[in-house]
């Protein structure tokens, strides 16, 4: 193929085959081999040198027979998708840090990815107050300038990458499944947008790869590997954010944690990961200014609202009701109208318009919870 | 030949069909034509084994002659006018006077309670003629005023009074009080719930139609029931309709003034609910016409018996077409909905974990957010309150279903005064283009819905619905208040993004 690095076509295959880890191209060139003689017949005492299992290997074998990487490119050419190997000078060096690293990555969108990206990850069944705290970490690190890495996926991924899409940043998802199967199928349109807007999507799958569990877990390690810096937003005990998470700190990579409750499950495993180390993220503010690149500051001192300016025009209602959810959390009307002598008709009236300016958001049927300060 | 005026049913009116009887010498036999169905087939051994314990043997060919020829007649309302047809052609009876006359006989000539009086009243009304029907549906016919009206009890007594013999006499008019309703649940005991009552109170007010989503337990079921105790009672145009509805269904029970509250069980079937079967029934959401339709756990019900109520819900009536023509119901409801956020019901809850996917949750909202809840004007949220909140409140009491109603009683008259010289009631029923003529926006009040309108991204439909809930919620603030951006704000608190 025109344009491909030298040996491109052994590494998709390889990738396709199964192998997960592309250190045996450093392997081969440090025992002076060439790839051509696992090509060869009567290779295996190489394969095995390599320490390949001989199943990759039969694999590897059928694929090579049927020309598998020849058409693989075709068809990835045909759909505008990149075809970015290990051989090749655009393979990024952040994901040389792995143990291993993918063979081959298909790509589509803008590539290379600058480095010094944020992965913001986290579960999918999660809290519509994490659903914000992503969403606004996404934003910030979009105004930042920084990519947001994330996996594309519902939940925690969705609402970064919405948030940076949002403030106009690149965001990068990283699929388990191939770079042409929108999964979940619910995201297609935030697909299409990262693309559109200057992003980009890609996979170690082969194309048309459609999800099975286990692929997952496998891909967060890129998603740990692309970005400088990790966020875990809230995360179960078992959950694939501490999968990224334990990839990003063997790495040394910065990890962030957003604390949860100690009561509940599903921040059970994002906990954690604070007891073990973590940075916890407890402002989103200072979060961001740490990416300005200024050093982290000595203290992080409490502060009243005045720092952060409400809309002049808000009410006198208005600001009560911000006041109070923020002192109380999750309110529903009742409770706010206990609080004082407003009529449900004036609170509801009062919700709304906070919810329409962004500084409400309903985080179950008829609670109400104030958004994270701007 | 006699001839004599009876009636059929049409839907819920009455069509008056001419019965001609001519009786000829030779062999006995009755023959019926004129598109007869079963039961007016069937009234050839009625009609002459009443006759003939009434004193009239017949004899010889009697041909039965149902005029229009093209209209299907069913029921058994043509007993009366048969009988008396034949009585006349046999020359038992002298020539009736002209009226409608209708009733199912018994073998010994005794009349029995048939469906459709209400509707043949409200002909005979309009016809300008009198009316003969059975004693045991004047309880109904009773309510229909501007009619004379005779209660029948049988056969014999009905000829007797028409040979000048022993005279009925007229029907009494009855009138119904609107007194106070009927209130199984009063707004008093659900505890708080605020903004859901508020809610409620706006989709009385406006007659709008309304959406309940809350976990199991929130008190959803409880809040619908108690929309009955907070209606305006009907008008007596409205009554009639409700009668009318009810009589041609042949429902025994007599309605007060109170608007009707129709509950549906989720494995209703379509003909049940919208009317129609081999008989031709008015279904649910007719019987619920002027009233409340009831759909508790909305998500449970099949998709096209939801597809076929978007028409019923959009113009107040419903069309149900067999082969032999095509009836229509009237179906203006306030449809109240009812579901769980989510498959599993806990999503967002405060004391039990949801233990759905995500995307189980999104396919979820996705079947329900299809096919109806576009017609609706009011989505709420019902919040299940925590041991902890439940304690909070405290013990007030809420406020009453009567000072609720009086309010809504209140911004009914404002809207009917100023709606009526274009035809319509509520805010609910006015065409987008009406509204914003007859209550145009201030500038802040319009740059407010731009606004809000760029954000949200509101559809078309749902920039006309926020209008109207709004000019409701301006009408319960009190007479000539101006819409304004607060009215505008709760109202978009109601819009079906901001549940979720």
């Amino acid at each position: 193929m025109d344009g491909m690095a030298e040996g491109a076509l052994f590494l998709l295959t390889l990738g396709a085959a199964g192998a997960t880890n592309a250190r045996i191209w450093q392997e081969l060139s440090s025992r002076g081999s060439s790839w051509q003689e696992l090509v060869e017949p009567g290779s295996d005492a190489l394969w095995t040198a390599l320490g390949v299992p001989p199943g990759t290997v039969r694999r590897f074998r059928g694929l090579a027979e049927g020309c598998f990487a020849e058409k693989e490119a075709e068809r990835a050419a045909f759909q505008g998708v990149h075809l970015v190997t290990a051989a090749d000078p655009s393979y990024p060096p952040a994901l040389w840090d792995l143990a291993d690293p993918p063979p081959a990555l298909y790509v589509r969108g803008k590539w290379p990815l600058d480095s010094g990206g944020v992965a913001v990850v986290g579960t999918r069944r999660c809290t519509s107050y994490a659903f914000q705290v992503a969403q606004e970490v996404g934003r910030r690190v979009a105004r930042a300038g920084r990519w947001l890495i994330s996996g594309g996926a519902m939940g925690v991924d969705g609402g970064a990458h919405g948030g940076a899409l949002e403030s106009g940043g690149p965001t990068a998802a990283v699929f388990g499944t191939g770079v042409d199967v929108f999964f979940p199928a619910e995201h297609g349109d935030l697909f299409r947008r990262i693309v559109a807007q200057g992003g980009t999507l890609l996979s170690e799958f082969p194309l048309g790869t459609t999800g099975r569990p286990w692929q997952f877990p496998q891909r967060n390690r890129i998603i740990a590997a692309l970005a400088s810096r990790t966020v875990v937003v809230e995360a179960p005990g078992r959950s694939g954010a501490l999968v990224t998470a334990r990839r990003a700190m063997e790495m040394g990579r910065e990890l962030w944690v957003v604390p949860g409750r100690i009561d509940e499950n599903v921040c059970e495993g994002s906990n954690a990961l604070l007891a073990d180390g973590g940075f916890p993220l407890v402002d989103v503010a200072h979060f961001a200014e740490t990416l300005g690149g200024q050093p982290l500051q000595g203290t992080l001192g409490l502060y009243g609202d005045e720092k952060y300016d409400l809309p002049s025009d808000l009410g006198d209602l208005e600001r009560k009701i911000l006041a109070q959810l923020r002192d109380r959390g999750d309110q529903t009307i009742d409770n706010l109208a206990t609080g004082g002598t407003m009529s449900s008709a004036h609170i509801s009236s009062a919700l709304a318009l906070l919810n329409v300016r962004g500084l409400v958001y309903p985080s179950g049927p008829g609670r109400w919870r104030a958004s994270l300060k701007k | 030949m006699g001839v004599v005026r009876g009636v059929t049913l049409r839907g819920v009116d009455a069509v008056p069909v001419e019965v001609e009887v001519e009786i000829t010498g030779g062999l006995f036999v009755i023959s019926v034509v004129g598109l007869p169905d079963a039961a007016v087939r069937e009234a050839r051994e009625r009609v002459r084994a009443a006759l003939r314990s009434s004193g009239i043997p017949l004899r010889g060919r009697v041909a039965v002659n149902l005029a229009p020829a093209d209209i299907p007649k069913e029921g058994a309302l043509l007993d009366l006018p048969m009988a008396l047809g034949m009585a006349v052609a046999s020359g038992a009876l002298p020539s009736p006077p002209p009226a409608l006359y209708l009733g199912e006989v018994a073998l010994d000539g005794r009349l029995r309670r048939g469906r459709g009086a209400v509707p043949a009243a409200l002909l005979a009304r309009q016809m300008g003629l009198p009316l003969f029907f059975p004693r045991e549906n004047s309880s109904e016919v009773a309510l229909v005023d501007g009619v004379e009206a005779f209660a029948v009890d049988s056969l014999p007594s009905l000829m007797e009074h028409l040979r000048g013999g022993a005279p009925l006499s007229p029907l009494e008019r009855r009138t119904l009080s609107p007194g106070e309703p009927r209130v199984d649940t009063d707004l008093e005991d659900v505890k708080g719930q605020s903004g859901a009552r508020r809610a409620l109170e706006i989709a009385a007010a406006g007659h709008h139609n309304l959406f309940f989503v809350g976990a199991p337990g929130s008190g959803k079921t409880l809040l619908a029931r108690a929309l009955r105790g907070i209606l305006p009672p009907l008008s007596s145009e409205e009554f009639l309709e409700v009668l009318r509805v009810r009589s041609a269904d042949g429902q025994e029970e007599i309605p007060d003034l109170q608007p009707p509250f129709r509950a549906v069980h989720h494995t209703a079937s379509t003909a049940a609910v919208c009317g129609g079967g081999s008989a031709l029934r008015p279904g649910e959401v007719s019987l619920a016409h002027r009233g409340v339709l009831f759909l508790d756990e909305l998500a449970e019900f099949r998709r096209d018996l939801l597809e076929a109520l978007r028409q019923p819900l959009e113009d107040a009536t419903i069309t149900v077409s067999r082969a032999t023509g095509s009836v229509t119901y009237p179906s203006r409801v306030l449809l109240v909905g009812a579901a769980n956020p989510c498959p599993c019901g806990f999503w967002g809850d405060v004391i039990q974990p949801c233990r759905c996917a995500p995307q189980e949750r999104e396919r979820y909202r996705r079947r329900l957010s299809g096919p109806i809840l576009d017609r609706i004007d009011l989505h709420v949220a019902v919040p299940r309150l925590s041991p902890e909140e439940l304690v909070g409140l405290g013990d007030r009491r809420g406020e009453s279903s009567a000072r609720v109603r009086s309010r809504v009683i209140r911004a009914r008259e404002i809207q009917r005064r100023r709606w009526e010289p274009f035809g319509y009631r509520c805010n609910a029923e006015i065409p987008e283009r009406l509204l914003r003529r007859e209550t145009p926006l201030g500038p802040t009040e319009a740059a407010f819905l731009r606004d809000a309108a760029r954000r949200m991204t509101l559809s078309g439909r749902g920039l006309s619905r926020l209008l109207r809930v709004a000019r409701t919620i301006a009408d319960l603030d009190g007479d000539g208040a101006p819409l304004g951006v607060s009215h505008l704000a709760e109202a978009l608190g109601y819009r079906p993004g901001a549940l979720w």
